[in-house]
């Protein structure tokens, strides 16, 4: 199957690839799998007086999970955790041109931004607007 | 089998108009039928919606329906005999080959019940997915420590093959798991013949860990998948 340029772009130059050690207290770690295939993503956050600073990711699975969770830490930087939670896999799909058998990675993705997001509050106990 | 027979009687032959009372050919003309539409799997071949299945009758089964369908009988029928023949051959060669295989088998069982059910949510075992992502890092970092001979390529290739052997039996036992709960299943179908109420919670229960097995499952063999070849690529 042809990738889209996006797709290929984030693929060959990933954005914020890797990792924060996950016990520091600014940090949230989402860890998602999509059972279909079997792709496991990690997505984590650095959070600052309740904005992102800054995200990471690392991703084993194909070329479109790849870019989704590249794409989803670009985005999330500098949003709110609010704002962030926000992101829909639509807009990932729509941003990457993912054809309909790949968007369960977009899904994966906006599964992983919840899930870093939900962790973060619950180790935080804030609600993220602090 | 349940109501099969009310939704043969349905449809009409496509070649004289009468109601088709046999199953895959009209009574009256002879003339070969599709295989209705909403037929599944388990109906293409007579069977109940079990996950026991004796793959010697099944075979026989396949037989039987290929001969009767095959496109080499049909060779001086019309185009539309033709179509037919060939359109229910391939869908008989496709629900074999997923009835054949267990595993596949018990793949389709869960969409096709999850249409009934409405989608259970895949259940992502969250201690799994770390284990999988650590050893995902381990084989990076194998894979980036080049190919000259040092401890710690030696040390990290051992850490592998150990690996390799561990996710391999606990595929196995994912899988052993699985196909206990095969009879389970079976037994719940044939009691739900006579007793209607209070299944649903059973039957949603099982097909959920069924879920939650095969998808176990999968994410093993993907990452055994990655170190299999990791492992052969970068060989000492």
């Amino acid at each position: 199957m042809a990738y889209s340029n996006k797709v290929i772009e984030h693929y060959n130059n990933p954005r914020n690839m890797g990792s924060f050690p996950k016990d520091e207290k600014e940090v949230g770690t989402g860890v998602v799998g999509a059972p279909e295939c079997g792709d496991v993503m990690k997505l984590q956050i650095k959070v600052e007086a309740g904005r992102i600073v800054d995200a990471k990711f690392k991703t084993f699975g194909c070329g479109s999970a790849i870019a989704s969770s590249s794409l989803a830490t670009e985005w999330m930087k500098g949003k709110t955790l609010d704002e962030a939670e926000k992101i829909k896999n639509t807009e990932i799909v729509q941003e990457l041109s993912l054809p309909p058998v790949k968007i369960h990675c977009s899904v994966l993705a906006e599964d992983a931004i919840k899930a870093a997001i939900t962790d973060y509050r619950k180790k935080t106990g804030s609600n993220g607007s602090v | 089998m349940l109501g099969e027979k009310d939704s043969f009687a349905k449809s009409l032959c496509w070649n004289c108009h009468s109601e088709v009372g046999g199953e895959y050919f009209c009574d009256r003309c002879i003339k070969i039928q599709p295989a209705p539409s909403q037929f599944d799997y388990f109906q293409r071949f007579g069977l109940p919606r079990h996950l026991t299945i004796d793959l010697q009758d099944l075979e026989r089964r396949f037989h039987e329906l290929s001969r009767k369908f095959h496109p080499d009988f049909f060779q001086r029928g019309s185009d539309q005999e033709k179509a037919i023949s060939l359109e229910n051959s391939a869908l008989l060669n496709t629900a074999y080959r997923t009835l054949r295989d267990p595993i596949l088998r018990v793949g389709y069982l869960i969409c096709l019940e999850e249409g009934a059910v409405k989608d259970i949510p895949a259940k992502a075992p969250p201690d799994l997915l770390e284990e999988i992502l650590e050893l995902q890092e381990t084989l990076e970092e194998y894979k980036q420590v080049g190919e000259t001979a040092s401890k710690k390529r030696t040390d990290l290739r051992k850490v592998l093959l150990a690996e390799q052997e561990r996710i391999g039996s606990k595929e196995m036992v994912f899988e052993k798991e699985l196909f206990s709960l095969f009879e389970e299943w079976d037994r719940m179908q044939d009691q739900r013949l006579l007793e209607k109420d209070g299944q649903q919670a059973h039957r949603r229960s099982l097909l959920q860990r069924m879920k939650d097995l095969l998808s176990a499952r999968t994410y093993l063999r993907t990452v055994l998948q990655d170190m299999n070849e990791g492992l052969r690529e970068h060989h000492p």
